[in-house]
């Protein structure tokens, strides 16, 4: 049998007519005109987007100032050059993604969780090229230090970007919760860069890259949580 | 008195003109007439938004009854889909095609509905059931094949990128929009789902001379 053929008999089968009660029709329509008002849309997805990055960027900035810029200070031109871009390049397409899940029915380029493992791995690729420094001196200490100060400002970045957000609606509330997750974990990765010190090669792809899976995956676990909450919720709600 | 009966008249004129600009419009570019409606929807206009439940619904409904077991379900569903698509309904953005944003969240109303039923077992069961239920493939009125019948033996997320692609017409892009994944998996599913609908027709004897025809 031939696709042409199958495509027939689906085309037949969607001719046969499908009527809906009109009663139930009337009930949708009286229930939503009793709340019809006019409604503003959400802007633009690249102005979203540049909110969001602009919002992280301010974050990290901030953070970095009030603990001290010694990072980027102690960094070479060609460092600089390439970790702050290849920063700025995952925290758009972590905010273009991002708005993605919160805007239903738009186009997803790249899956949430691929997103976060790719950009774990180029950071951990771009670690690893630049830095040669293979001692670990107070390995532990210091890096719970580091992921401590870059889950805490992820925080902030993860607030302020909900509230640019709100008005979102995730069909996907652990991928959307995810992709926030990960995009706040980047800024506090970029704070780390601004400040941190700590050159060895172990410590900055360890600890400074683990900031971001583990903040994206933090906030996939509490968007989970709270569509769990949400369901359990209109589950025993009493139905009108 | 006559000049109130005269603004009702030129009132009632103006919105048959709109509405015959609105069909004649309709036929020209049904996509741009819906995303036409939404946005007037969005504005507060009462007409639109019933323009708009009448002219989706069926679809809608169509969408639902083959996902789920019963018209029953369907009926809530429907109800249900179209007050969250009115609570969120500032979330579509003007240009963008209307059909991927409506059926995102109508497959989000599914899945809710869905992990709500696997909570119980005996729906659990039924579903177990469906695909020797299809194996009979009733006809539908008209002696048209039964669409529900024809997708059932199909795993849900194939039946819905079928359902999507080749009964509401929607292009693979659109189809990739409304189901949050890329063009290459919803031809994927497409491909897998026709490799199955072949090998149970063809079991079945059926070819397109005979479709119209099937018991």
């Amino acid at each position: 049998m031939r696709d042409r053929e199958i495509d027939e008999i689906l085309k037949k089968a969607a001719q046969a007519p499908h009527d809906v009660d009109p009663a139930l029709l009337d009930e949708v329509a009286r229930s939503i005109g009793s709340s019809l008002r006019p409604v503003r849309p959400l802007p633009p997805a690249w102005v979203l987007a540049g909110g969001m990055v602009m919002i992280c960027a301010a974050v990290a900035l901030a953070g970095a100032a009030r603990l001290g810029l010694n990072g980027i200070q102690g960094l070479s031109v060609l460092e600089r050059a390439l970790i702050f871009p290849a920063l700025g390049i995952l925290l758009w397409l972590a905010a273009t993604a991002s708005v993605s899940e919160m805007v239903p029915g738009s186009r997803r380029r790249v899956a949430p969780g691929l997103l976060l493992a790719a950009g774990s791995l180029a950071l951990v690729a771009i670690f690893a090229v630049l830095f040669h420094d293979y001692r670990s001196e107070r390995f532990v200490s210091q890096g719970l230090a580091c992921l401590t100060a870059g889950l805490l400002h992820a925080i902030p970045a993860a607030c302020a970007s909900w509230l640019l957000l709100r008005r979102g609606f995730a069909v996907n509330a652990v991928a959307a919760g995810m992709m926030a997750g990960t995009l706040a974990g980047l800024a506090g990765v970029t704070m780390l860069e601004l400040h941190c010190a700590n050159f060895e090669t172990l410590h900055v792809m360890l600890w400074h890259t683990a900031v971001m899976p583990l903040s994206g995956a933090a906030g996939a676990l509490l968007a989970w949580a709270a569509s769990f909450r949400g369901r359990l919720g209109r589950s025993r709600a009493p139905r009108s | 008195m006559k000049c109130e009966a005269r603004q009702n008249d030129c009132a009632r004129a103006c919105g048959d003109w709109r509405n015959n600009w609105v069909s004649g419009f309709s036929l020209m570019n049904p996509d741009s007439d819906l995303q036409t409606l939404m946005a007037r929807y969005q504005r507060g206009d009462f007409a639109a938004a019933t323009a708009l439940i009448r002219r989706l619904s069926p679809q809608l409904h169509r969408f639902f009854v083959v996902q789920v077991a019963s018209r029953g379900d369907a009926d809530d569903l429907l109800q249900e889909t179209w007050l969250r698509l009115h609570e969120v309904r500032h979330t579509y953005r003007a240009g963008e095609p209307l059909l991927p944003w409506l059926y995102a969240i109508a497959r989000h109303i599914r899945v809710d509905h869905y992990r709500k039923a696997r909570r119980a077992a005996a729906r659990e069961e039924r579903l177990e059931e469906m695909p020797e239920v299809a194996a009979a493939l009733p006809a539908g009125s008209g002696g048209t094949p039964d669409l529900k019948a024809l997708l059932a033996p199909l795993p849900e997320s194939q039946r819905e990128v079928i359902e999507m692609l080749k009964v509401e017409g929607m292009s693979l892009e659109e189809v990739a929009r409304a189901t949050s994944s890329s063009i290459g998996s919803v031809k994927q599913k497409a491909h897998r789902a026709y490799e199955k609908l072949r090998e149970r027709l063809t079991g079945m004897g059926l070819g397109a001379g005979r479709a119209g025809g099937l018991p």
